[in-house]
């Protein structure tokens, strides 16, 4: 079997950098600021290859969720969910929902960004955002 | 629209391997005997027999991704005046774009794959396709993998969209297995209900287990030639009358063009051009096959195609009509789901049968005109095939 691991491209690295610091920042493209996620030598909105990095408020919005009943890596024992969560700054992330499970549909919940220890590497998860 | 590609290229050779007996031997216990690479040589020399010509004849070479091209050459004797590797549906195009630009003139498209004897893993870590498609492994850290897991969570919103229902989406292996009950050549038979399908556990839930493909051992191969000495060579060679491709590339790692548009302008850029080269619409299609990793891809494909409108592929499949008998039989070897998972490429020689007419029970009548779909991860592809 074996465990999750990131990809970890010369981009990512900058990124995972950030996470490790209890913070996800974006890509912005320095000429269109266009955020980038995943992280990339390029803009695809205007091929700039300037970009600087722009701490996320940490809120937004479940577009979809699943959850696992098989068994696909050892640090993930089913069942467990990934949601894919539009940031409010755009772009999509997955990540997982930890805490108080919505009733029903969990598409549309605002939710709030926090950081945990994961298998020894940190990482985000969201949470419900009651005051969302 | 250009239409150069239309009737310029036949199928006139198709072979397969026996995967419903090999599928029993592994379950038996026993090991496969062929690899990927003698799994594609065994489909190839029936391809050859059933075009009644002989391996000298033959001048072009694709092979699938799992076979590495020269080795396959090599074992099959075929020094080539033009080749390449391709997956299915790229290969159908490529070997009628080199017949009509004169570089080949009789081309043979094999793959091989002993992805359930080679223990292939479509998720977890080292996902199989993970170097071609960055969203198969980006998102390992929150455990979402596999390419199941990708159309599950595209298809939970889709539901949720489009009032869709899970007992809809199971019409879709209801329909399959049923075909695939009048296949002896299948692998899944035995017919289910709606019922069996929604008491099946989840994989990844909205997803059951019978809206996933099978894994298994197997090879296909493809004699295709130009149009012209197709005819002289057989009186049914299967034409091909269209081909195209549109592919959404942009957001894909982040699944933008999954989670917003369930990739429905790449599938209704593809009708336009299919459709227009081929010279007919949705309404004279006999039959479609559509790959089918997954049963959710079904429904997307009926929309993006016009079979129904956008939104209303659950009313169009709980009317009966992807069934055999039905408006438009969908998968009517079985597919992914029941007969075989070969990536694709059994989905073109079941076309051709149908075109044929050698389809035995399972026979849509009076076969005119069949249209292959896939929408693996955005890249929309068509082929048109007909007498
Ligand atoms: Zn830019």
């Amino acid at each position: 079997m074996g465990k999750s691991q990131p990809v970890m491209s010369i981009d990512d690295r900058i990124m995972w950098d950030g996470i490790e610091h209890g913070e996800l920042k974006l890509q912005s493209c320095s000429h269109c600021r266009t955020l980038r996620y995943p992280p990339g030598p390029i803009c695809a909105e205007c091929l700039s290859m300037e970009s600087n990095w722009v701490p996320v408020a940490g809120t937004g919005t479940i577009l979809s969720w699943v959850t696992f009943h098989k068994r696909y890596f050892d640090d993930f024992p089913p069942p467990y969910n990934s949601v894919a969560v539009r940031l409010d700054e755009g772009p999509i992330i997955m990540s997982n929902l930890v805490g108080d499970e919505p009733e029903g549909s969990w598409i549309g919940k605002r939710v709030r960004l926090e950081f945990v220890d994961h298998d020894g590497r940190r990482q985000h998860a969201v949470r419900i955002d009651r005051a969302g | 629209m250009s239409n150069q590609l239309s009737n310029v290229a036949a199928v006139v050779g198709i072979g397969h391997t026996d995967w419903r007996k090999d599928y029993a031997a592994h379950r038996a216990g026993e090991a496969g005997k062929l690899d990927s690479i003698g799994l594609a040589s065994l489909a190839f020399t029936r391809a050859l027999k059933d075009a009644g010509i002989s391996r000298d004849e033959v001048d072009g070479l694709i092979v699938g991704p799992t076979t590495p091209y020269e080795r396959m050459g090599e074992v099959l004797g075929i020094d080539a005046r033009w080749g390449g590797q391709a997956d299915a549906m790229l290969a159908v195009m490529q070997a009628t774009m080199a017949i009509h630009a004169g570089l080949a003139e009789v081309v043979a498209l094999v793959y091989g794959n002993n992805q359930r004897t080679g223990k292939t893993n479509y998720g977890g870590a080292n996902a199989a396709g993970g170097a071609s498609f960055l969203s198969y492994v980006y998102h390992a850290p929150w455990g979402f993998t596999s390419q199941g897991a990708l159309y599950a969570l595209m298809f939970q919103r889709y539901m949720e969209e489009t009032g869709l229902t899970s007992t809809q989406l199971g019409e879709v292996a209801v329909a399959q297995r049923l075909a695939a009950s009048l296949n002896p050549e299948a692998v899944m038979q035995k017919r289910i209900t709606v019922e069996d399908y929604l008491a099946s556990d989840f994989v990844c839930e909205p997803l059951h287990l019978f809206d996933y493909c099978l894994v298994n051992d197997g090879g296909v191969a493809l004699i295709i030639m130009s149009a012209e000495r197709a005819r002289k060579l057989r009186p049914d060679p299967v034409m091909i009358h269209g081909v195209g491709r549109y592919d959404l590339n942009r957001g894909a790692t982040s699944l933008e063009p999954r989670l917003t548009e369930y990739y429905l302008p790449a599938q209704q850029k593809v009708a336009a051009q299919v459709f227009d080269m081929a010279g007919v619409g949705p309404e004279d299609i006999s039959s479609a096959q559509i790959y089918d990793s997954f049963s959710c891809h079904i429904p997307l494909a009926l929309e993006g195609y016009g079979y129904c409108a956008p939104g209303e592929a659950g009313r169009f499949m709980q009317d009966g009509n992807i069934k055999l008998g039905g408006r438009l039989p969908v998968n009517t070897s079985g597919g992914h789901l029941s007969e075989s998972y070969m990536q694709g490429w059994g989905h073109q020689i079941e076309a051709v049968r149908q075109i044929r007419g050698t389809c035995g029970e399972r026979q849509v009548e009076n076969c005119r005109f069949v249209h292959y779909s896939s929408d693996v991860a955005g890249k929309a592809v068509s082929i048109i095939y007909g007498r």
